[in-house]
């Protein structure tokens, strides 16, 4: 089973590469055939789990195989705490959108399901990827289906929404290309060998200013992905126009490949950048945290509101990360995959309602709880995780976030917390005016229950709820060597560039007649960097 | 006494492919003229005289021939093998093409042969009068090719445009070369090479006669400032013509350029000589790329992103060293590839020559002929240079060889105007899939000649693109044996 992650990855691309034979009059066994696939990838992806194993920090389930030698470009594939619920959410939440809309995608459904399986396929390569060109290719081959996603089978303004997406996106991931090249320059420059492997790039020798220039080249890329305050304007427009599908996996999954990228790369890479500029993402994420909340509050349609409502949520795993302890980034990890849970929840099933009544204005419903209790039922324990109700996920991972944050970083973890409060007024208003009180709409009195196919994709959503919520510990027992290993990559790499700055200021001492305001300025020295070789 | 030109024993083999496509070109004239029953399988004789030319690249022995003026290595046989499948690809979509405007004849191959010809000539010329020579038979042959549909007045314009242009372009390169003979008193690269050994750039001789070879290559390659003609000629030209002329002259030009380059290394740093091809770049992947924004036609779009890509290939072409010949070798592989199929969609949709080509003609295209629109697609992702196409890959190697040699402001530059390109590539997407289709619409169904030549396109973009290691090994060879 050494190929299980190998498995994983292509098996929906080969379902791709079948469905393309097929006529695309045979739309039952083309949608058959992908959600079969899917179960399958999510089938391999518990081989996954099963090989696991505790304790250990480093990568798992490592395959390597040479690619393009002549940069020390390797297909390198393998697994840790950090990755590993985040390719189990992936490969849930593709079934979970075929189920979704089975019988709600008439346009082309050939092209669809082959969308949603090449996206698949890239966005568990993201994840898996051990070599960082192709983590970076893999990043980008997202893009591709998710443009024609939301723009083929869209809502009316889908057009503007999906260039807007890929020019954001693109307009990131292409400096951080120039920042990839660039790291590995200087790895082979400090020490003659040319790799992409992740795990020989950290602890690369670089000044601090080259650490700055990366640090922003990469953070730019995963803050326009996450997405974070002021970078998030694509993020409305693409939910909104995103066919339900789409969303759930847009929010579900591809704006944690953001998140995951700053604890896979820019943490571990940059550590003295990453010190140096925590205080500025947090107070962004600070910031996107109450944005997010306050325009979500204001906002008369249901899918608007809950794409805001990621704004402020992705906030709180931005905040995790950059507390820089263990439980903070713990229970960003967790609370990535929360968010995947119950916001991709709650996009599915403002979808149902929007199959039926072709309107998600809140103003348009009232009191259909008594119409739809089983689907009323359903969004309300979607809304109460999302919130961050006790006994539920999001509790938990929020929760983490802010006593782990509170440690480090005390305001920013209050201001945060005002988010939590002001998540539960948005959702519990909207609650409120969509399920509760009289019956305003005479359309609203016959709404046709929720289907078999939709409650069955609801269902292992709302369990991984309660699961996660009652026991976390199944969840975070498995992350906890490998965010022990990465903060201890970020420790040294901080220690060590303090030393570099101490030597510096010895010198800087020693060489008489330096006043003691120089200092500072010799801090971005070059001349330290010899040094800082291994 | 000795003869004007000593002749080695294996001169015949050296120049076999030369030999067979001038030999070919001149039969197919001949059975077109006698045998015009025989119309209808001239183009698949073609192609089969262009794969025996291929093939017989296997029997050239390296090495220099013809006084010293004639080089075959790894790096020639490369570049002979992008020639000809530049024009292989030309001839299946012109076969195509031809039958549908009623122009099937003999010429159009046997042109499509001497300028081939033409270019193997320039690509392993030792001497810039052999390039010259070269040059000269590959620009009277893509006059008449641009202007091969003479019923049609853009067709006539174009090629009047380009005739007139390229006269003067000739001029410049001809002068400058007159100059630099002066200068160094010898036209032939190695003792070109030997005296600028002696660092001595000074003379302002030398700088005139650069900037003047610079102006007429420049034309050539269609690099901002001397685009002026690229996207009324693309535009004017049969389409299989116009995607050949936007890559496999470039491509030919490009590896005279490296030689010339090769022989000046001593000075090009003291002389700023760089600096002016790095303004060319620059110049040209703003201007491609900002113009192409503009455009609706989707020749002239491709014109300007072509410009666009010359200024991408300018980027390594200074960076200077093997890595940056391999660069531009695999660059101009996977332009060939993506280039000619992005043409050859276009050329398939033409319902006559006289419609302009515009956006609006592929609307919906991609759900009605799904392998066309799959096949355009491929090649604007892979022209954007989106993972996990050859255009990925080929720029990828682009960028890193400027910065791994110092040049991280024009890579830079390199990459925000990539940016801007990826908007107008991914229009053409919109029209594929997005844009409802016109009712009734017909769009012409290919012939397998063309459905052949886009499915050789878009299986090499994505072969590349996917495992790029063989064609990095033969690229680094191929430079190798250029810059020892």
């Amino acid at each position: 089973m050494s190929s299980v992650l190998s498995i994983t990855l292509w098996l929906p691309m080969a379902a791709a590469a079948l469905l393309l034979f097929f006529p695309r009059t045979a739309a039952t066994a083309i949608k058959g055939l992908g959600l079969l696939a899917s179960v399958a990838t999510f089938v391999a992806s518990l081989g996954i789990l099963g090989g696991f194993r505790e304790g250990v920090a480093g990568l798992q389930l490592v395959e390597a195989h040479s690619w393009i030698p002549q940069w020390g470009i390797t297909y390198a594939l393998g697994v840790d705490g950090i990755s590993l619920w985040l390719v189990l959410l992936t490969t849930l939440l593709t079934p979970v959108v075929f189920l979704a809309s089975w019988n709600t995608i008439h346009k082309h459904p050939k092209e669809y399901v082959i969308a949603f399986l090449v996206m698949e396929a890239a966005m568990i390569g993201v994840f898996l990827a051990a070599d960082l060109l192709l983590f970076y290719i893999f990043f980008e081959l997202t893009l591709l289906p998710m443009y024609l996603v939301i723009g083929v089978w869209g809502g009316a303004n889908r057009i503007y929404a999906a260039i807007k997406f890929f020019l954001f996106t693109i307009a990131g991931s292409l400096l951080m290309l120039l920042g990839i090249i660039y790291l590995v320059f200087r790895h082979a420059h400090a020490t003659g060998v040319t790799t992409f492997a992740i795990h020989e790039l950290y602890g690369t020798p670089l000044t601090a200013a080259m650490q700055a220039v990366l640090f922003f080249a990469f953070a730019l890329a995963f803050a326009i992905k996450v997405p974070l305050f002021p970078l998030h304007t694509w993020l409305p427009d693409a939910h909104v126009e995103a066919p339900t599908g789409g969303s759930i996996i847009l929010a579900g999954v591809m704006l944690k490949m953001g998140t995951y990228g700053f604890l896979r790369f820019v943490l571990p890479f940059f550590p003295e950048a990453t010190a140096k500029y925590a205080p500025l993402l947090i107070a962004l994420s600070v910031i996107g945290i109450v944005y997010g909340a306050l325009v979500a509050w204001v906002q008369p349609d249901m899918k608007k509101l809950v794409a805001y409502s990621s704004v402020s949520h992705l906030g709180f795993c931005v905040l995790g990360i950059f507390a820089l302890n263990q439980t903070a980034i713990e229970g960003s990890i967790l609370q990535m995959v929360n968010h995947g849970l119950s916001t991709g929840a709650l996009f599915l099933l403002v979808g149902v309602i929007y199959e039926r009544r072709h309107t998600r204005m809140l103003a348009d419903y009232g009191g259909i709880a008594r119409t739809m209790p089983v689907y009323a039922t359903l969004f309300i324990i979607s809304m109460l995780s999302s919130v961050g109700l006790p006994g539920l996920n999001g509790f938990v991972g929020e929760f983490l976030i802010l006593s782990g944050s509170f440690k480090t970083q005390p305001k920013a973890a209050i201001i945060a917390a005002t988010g939590v409060i002001l998540a539960a007024i948005y959702l519990l208003w909207l609650v409120q005016r969509v399920f509760f009180g009289p019956i305003t709409n005479e359309e609203n009195r016959n709404i046709p229950e929720i289907a078999w196919n939709e409650f069955a994709a609801m269902v292992p959503l709302v369990v991984l709820m309660v699961w996660i919520g009652v026991h976390p510990n199944t969840f975070l027992r498995k992350m906890t060597p490998s965010v022990e290993q990465l903060l201890s990559v970020v420790e040294r790499g901080r220690e060590k560039g303090e030393a570099v700055l101490a030597r510096g200021e010895q010198r800087a001492a020693s060489s008489e007649q330096v006043a003691a305001a120089d200092v500072p300025a010799r801090r971005s020295l070059p001349a330290a960097r010899p040094e800082v070789r291994p | 006494m000795t003869p004007l030109i000593p002749l080695d024993s294996d001169w015949l083999t050296a120049i076999l492919p030369e030999l067979i496509l001038c030999a070919a070109g001149m039969m197919l004239i001949l059975i077109d003229v006698f045998v015009p029953r025989a119309r209808a399988i001239i183009a698949p004789l073609a192609v089969i005289d262009f794969l025996a030319a291929f093939w017989s690249e296997l029997f050239v022995d390296g090495g220099t021939y013809f006084s010293g003026t004639y080089q075959i290595s790894n790096i020639t046989r490369l570049f002979d093998i992008v020639f000809l499948l530049a024009a292989i690809l030309c001839a299946l979509l012109a076969a195509d093409y031809l039958d549908r405007e009623k122009l099937q004849s003999g010429e159009f191959y046997a042109l499509l042969m001497w300028a081939t010809v033409g270019m193997m000539m320039m690509a392993k010329g030792l001497d810039l009068l052999v390039v010259i020579l070269g040059l000269e038979l590959l620009s009277i042959c893509i006059f008449i090719l641009v202007g091969f549909h003479r019923r049609i007045a853009v067709s006539n314009e174009a090629s009047l445009k380009y005739f007139l242009m390229g006269a003067f372009a000739t001029g410049f390169i001809l002068y400058g070369t007159a100059l630099f003979y002066g200068a160094t008193q010898s036209t032939n690269f190695a003792e070109m090479s030997r005296w600028f050994a002696r660092g001595d750039a000074s003379n302002p001789l030398l700088t005139v006669a650069f900037v003047l070879l610079m102006a007429g290559l420049g034309f050539k390659l269609a690099v901002a400032p001397f685009h002026g003609w690229a996207p009324d000629v693309y535009q004017g030209a049969p389409s299989p013509v116009a995607g050949w002329l936007s890559v496999a002259p470039k491509a030919a030009t490009l590896i005279a350029l490296i030689r010339i380059f090769g022989a000046m290394t001593p000075v090009l740093q003291q002389a700023s000589w760089l600096k002016m091809v790095a303004a060319l770049s620059i110049l040209s992947m703003i201007v491609g790329n900002a113009v192409a924004i503009a455009q609706r036609d989707l020749k002239r779009m491709l014109a300007y992103s072509g410009i666009a890509h010359v200024g991408y290939m300018l980027i390594a072409l200074i960076s200077g060293g093997t890595e940056s010949v391999a660069a531009i070798a695999v660059y101009a592989v996977t332009y060939a590839l993506m280039n000619i199929g992005a043409f050859g969609v276009v050329s398939m949709l033409a319902k006559n020559q006289n419609d302009p080509q515009t956006l609006d003609d592929i609307a919906g295209l991609g759900f009605r002929r799904p392998f066309a629109g799959a096949a355009l697609m491929v090649c604007m992702f892979s022209l954007a240079g989106l993972p996990p196409t050859a255009g990925f890959i080929a720029k990828f190697f682009i960028f890193k060889t400027a910065i791994d040699a110092g040049h991280t402001t024009i890579a830079i530059i390199g990459i925000i105007t990539s940016i801007v390109s990826v908007y107008y590539y991914l229009r053409v997407v919109y029209y594929l899939y997005m844009k409802e289709a016109p009712a009734a619409d017909m769009v012409p169904v290919g012939s397998v000649f063309a459905t052949s030549a886009l499915a050789i396109a878009v299986l090499g973009i994505i072969f590349i693109g996917v495992n790029p290691t063989p064609l990095f090994a033969i690229a680094g060879a191929a430079a190798r044996s250029l810059v020892p």
